[in-house]
């Protein structure tokens, strides 16, 4: 390697993709000049060393996953690049209206399906796509959770198309997960690169905990003074649990188990050192089926028998309600403009990708003729999984996604293959910034008169080049993300 | 507290004393017996017998010891239940489970102990490494017991992570008190077969394993023996270890647990604070007398309590 090299010196560029860092011409966005100006101060070596650091830094923390092998199970970190992504604050206030006029919206929706459905009878969202809809819990007709809220904690997956618009790809309202990792990748951040934080004036992400615990007191049951709120766990080795114990210690609550809890003529207890204490507010980061062997899935060793029925009693508060995921269902997602318009009579601040139903005649002949120019989901995996990207796909693959499709042709969306923007990201094994392509998790709270979106998010990173899927689950990695003040 | 975490403290202290003990314990025989007065407290086999009766695995065979085996058993063997290795492995995953409700510090404490001991080469150890990988074990475990002490609140938390503590630290000073008892019978039989061994320096180092040899020659001012050596391990309450200030301070921690003004007979606030009160007036000579009783019984009566309090505070039956 020669030794002028710096960490940017193979940074490659594609016009046809939007770069975050550098303009058309390889100059450096003026949002990112003292940041870029500071990181070219640091030689290979000193990045290397600071990239260690990091790393150390996530394993003495603990924020790791374990991957279990034939003999053994090793400890993992997700891989954190140590350079941030920077969120001017226009752009930002866009994105706050943007995904929390969304999750109104969904909240809204969600109350409609289990009461009147309105929205079916005026003709707006096709009643065969709800009742086919595997999450829609019948369970949950009739009944409105206390405070209203359906959707507490929506987690906003949105793209930078190169047309610098943001786009949204899809809405997480079950238990979206990650909002740990962007408070520790900025404590890992600061820890490692503490000079960086001079240069700019950037919102905090550690009111997240406080937000959240408000949110959950204020869907407390009624009658309850000051509820006893609780963060339910499937257990140590879920791949979450970090997670889990990260939120109930911001809000200093306790992170129970199922085996933890009892139902007793319809009130939820913890078993505690001194005697049963109530629940009333429970955060459950357990899915729909597991939480209650008594109504859901039998075998569940992670719920609570009689919880559901607690809860239906108006006794306690799950967060999120049971049966959100039938609106957050890839196949619903298409309709989000008309809903937006439907209970809000506002526009859609996000622009929304435009989306195939296989299940409509005329979009799957289209999507059956047009693989190879569209990317095709299945519409209730979460993760990544399931994905197909047509232009990545050799004939006789497409061959093969067709048949599946044609198999449930419910079970598929396509959209249009959007070009994911990319970020300056150091590639260990390159010992350089390459650029690579990201998205954005937002985080939005919603409780009785009360809502909050995060101040920053997670910003995923496919770390292979040219990979286009940022899951974690599928090898992407994360950064710091920015929101700068006004 | 969730009684299952509360489970969890419990034994996230007793194994984190547990780690150290039998680190200093493998660090004091090993080191002092190199340049030991007579041969048979120099011989290897004597101390690595006696690092395996320590942790609870006795050499029943006739064969010899082998002594890299011994030493990385005891380290680093992920497969045997006594080694340090696994000592802090169930210490951290006891912290796992409760890592919302103990600070961030002690968290990162136990995580850093646990990466350690997770990263030291086992052949380093058992080639060059003892007494380094020893003393950062005791280190270690020395920090986090300080991050307990000074980043907890004093609730309930602090006093089941103590009583774990005390409960083990108790078992711990009894189990290594019992190792050297035996260790020193085997002198003084060959004393008595009319060779020229002494067991003074086995009770100088019974003193150092449980890290009360300066303080033990400040307060006496003579040569460790018998009767002081056991008088300052296990009754003297100026002595920071010894088995009758674990006992007090399980005694605290359990009363600080229990919402009984009185304790009921069948509690184990009371079971606790019999015992504590039955050391407070024992005196040298009766466990003197016959000193294979007193081990069994102190070890059965902590057996108890632990059982009580699993009962009691964890529901567990």
């Amino acid at each position: 390697m020669h030794k002028n090299q710096t960490i940017f010196s193979s940074y490659t560029f594609d016009e046809n993709t939007l770069d975050e860092v550098f303009n058309d011409d390889k100059s450096v966005k003026e949002i990112y000049k003292k940041l870029f100006a500071l990181y070219s101060s640091h030689s290979i070596m000193d990045f290397e060393a600071l990239n260690e650091y990091a790393k150390t830094s996530f394993f003495n923390q603990g924020i790791t996953f374990q991957v279990y092998g034939n003999n053994e199970t090793k400890e993992k970190i997700f891989p954190f690049d140590l350079f941030p992504r920077i969120i001017d604050h226009e752009e930002w206030e866009h994105i706050e209206k943007g995904v929390l006029q969304r999750s109104k919206a969904l909240n809204l929706f969600l109350h409609d399906l289990y009461h009147e459905q309105n929205i079916i009878k005026d003709g707006i969202v096709p009643k065969t796509l709800i009742e086919s809809s595997e999450n829609y819990l019948k369970q949950m007709q009739g009944f409105t959770p206390p405070g209203g809220i359906y959707n507490h904690i929506s987690g906003t997956d949105l793209i930078k198309h190169s047309d610098g618009n943001y786009y949204v790809l899809e809405d997480n309202i079950r238990c979206p997960s990650g909002v740990s990792y962007v408070i520790c990748n900025r404590t890992t951040l600061k820890r490692a690169l503490f000079g960086v934080f001079d240069k700019y004036k950037i919102h905090t992400v550690t009111d997240y905990s406080e937000n959240l615990l408000e949110i959950l007191e204020s869907v407390k049951p009624k009658g309850v003074d000051k509820p006893t709120c609780v963060v339910l766990t499937p257990g140590v080795f879920n791949s979450a649990y970090y997670e889990h114990s990260y939120l109930a210690k911001g809000m200093g609550i306790e992170l129970v188990e199922g085996r933890d809890l009892f139902v007793e003529n319809h009130f939820v207890y913890m078993r505690t050192i001194n005697g049963p204490e109530r629940v009333d507010v429970i955060y459950r980061r357990i899915d729909d089926g597991f939480i209650d062997p008594d109504v859901f899935n039998p075998e569940s060793m992670l719920g609570v028998k009689g919880l559901f029925a607690a809860y239906k009693k108006g006794n306690v508060c799950l967060v999120n309600a049971p049966g959100t995921g039938v609106a957050d269902d890839k196949a619903i997602y298409t309709y989000m403009p008309k809903i937006i318009k439907y209970y809000l009579n506002e526009t859609p601040i996000l622009k929304n990708v435009h989306t195939y139903h296989c299940s409509d005649a005329k979009d799957l002949e289209f999507v059956l003729n047009n693989i190879k120019d569209l990317v095709i989901k299945p519409v209730d995996e979460a993760g990544g999984y399931g994905i197909s990207i047509g232009n990545k796909l050799s004939p006789q693959e497409i061959e093969e996604v067709k048949q599946t499709i044609l198999k449930h042709p419910r079970k598929y969306i396509a959209q249009p293959i959007m070009s994911l923007s990319v970020h300056a990201t150091y590639i260990e094994s390159e010992k350089s910034f390459e650029p690579r392509h990201v998205d954005l998790r937002t985080f939005t709270l919603l409780g009785k008169d009360k809502s909050y979106v995060l101040k920053s998010g997670l910003t995923r990173v496919a770390l292979r080049r040219g990979n286009l899927i940022v899951n974690s689950s599928q090898g992407g990695g994360s950064k710091d993300t920015w929101v700068l003040k006004k | 507290m969730l009684a299952r975490v509360a489970n969890n403290l419990f034994w996230m202290g007793r194994y984190i004393e547990r780690s150290e003990h039998i680190a200093r314990y493998l660090r004091v025989n090993y080191f002092s017996s190199l340049d030991a007065p007579h041969e048979l407290s120099q011989s290897r086999q004597f101390v690595l017998k006696s690092l395996m009766f320590m942790v609870g695995a006795p050499n029943t065979s006739n064969k010899d010891l082998d002594e890299a085996d011994v030493l990385y058993n005891i380290g680093l063997n992920p497969d045997k239940e006594y080694s340090i290795i696994n000592c802090i492995k169930m210490a951290r995953e006891n912290a796992n489970s409760a890592r919302d409700i103990i600070s961030t510090e002690l968290y990162e404490a136990i995580n850093k102990f646990y990466h350690f001991v997770l990263n030291y080469s086992p052949d380093f150890l058992v080639k060059k490494g003892l007494y380094e990988f020893t003393s950062n074990v005791m280190e270690f475990a020395a920090i986090t017991k300080a991050k307990i002490r000074t980043t907890l609140l004093f609730d309930e938390v602090f006093s089941v992570i103590k009583l774990g503590v005390n409960m083990e630290r108790a078992t711990q000073v009894i189990g290594i008190i019992h190792s050297k008892y035996i260790d020193i019978q085997a002198i003084e039989l060959k004393r008595s077969e009319g060779f020229m061994v002494s067991p003074a320096l086995e009770w100088s180092t019974l003193l150092r394993c449980v890290e009360s040899y300066d303080m033990m020659k400040r307060y006496e001012r003579g040569v460790a023996n018998s009767y002081n050596t056991l008088e300052f391990l296990i009754l003297n309450p100026k002595c920071p270890r010894s088995v009758v200030n674990s006992l007090s301070e399980i005694s605290r921690h359990i009363d600080a647990l229990s919402h009984e003004k009185k304790p009921s007979k069948h509690s184990t606030a009371f079971l606790v604070n019999k015992l504590y009160a039955e050391y407070q007036y024992k005196y040298t000579e009766e466990i003197e007398v016959d000193f294979r009783t007193f081990i069994e019984t102190i070890l059965e009566s902590l057996f108890m309590i632990s059982k009580k309090m699993e009962k009691e505070f964890f529901y567990i039956d």
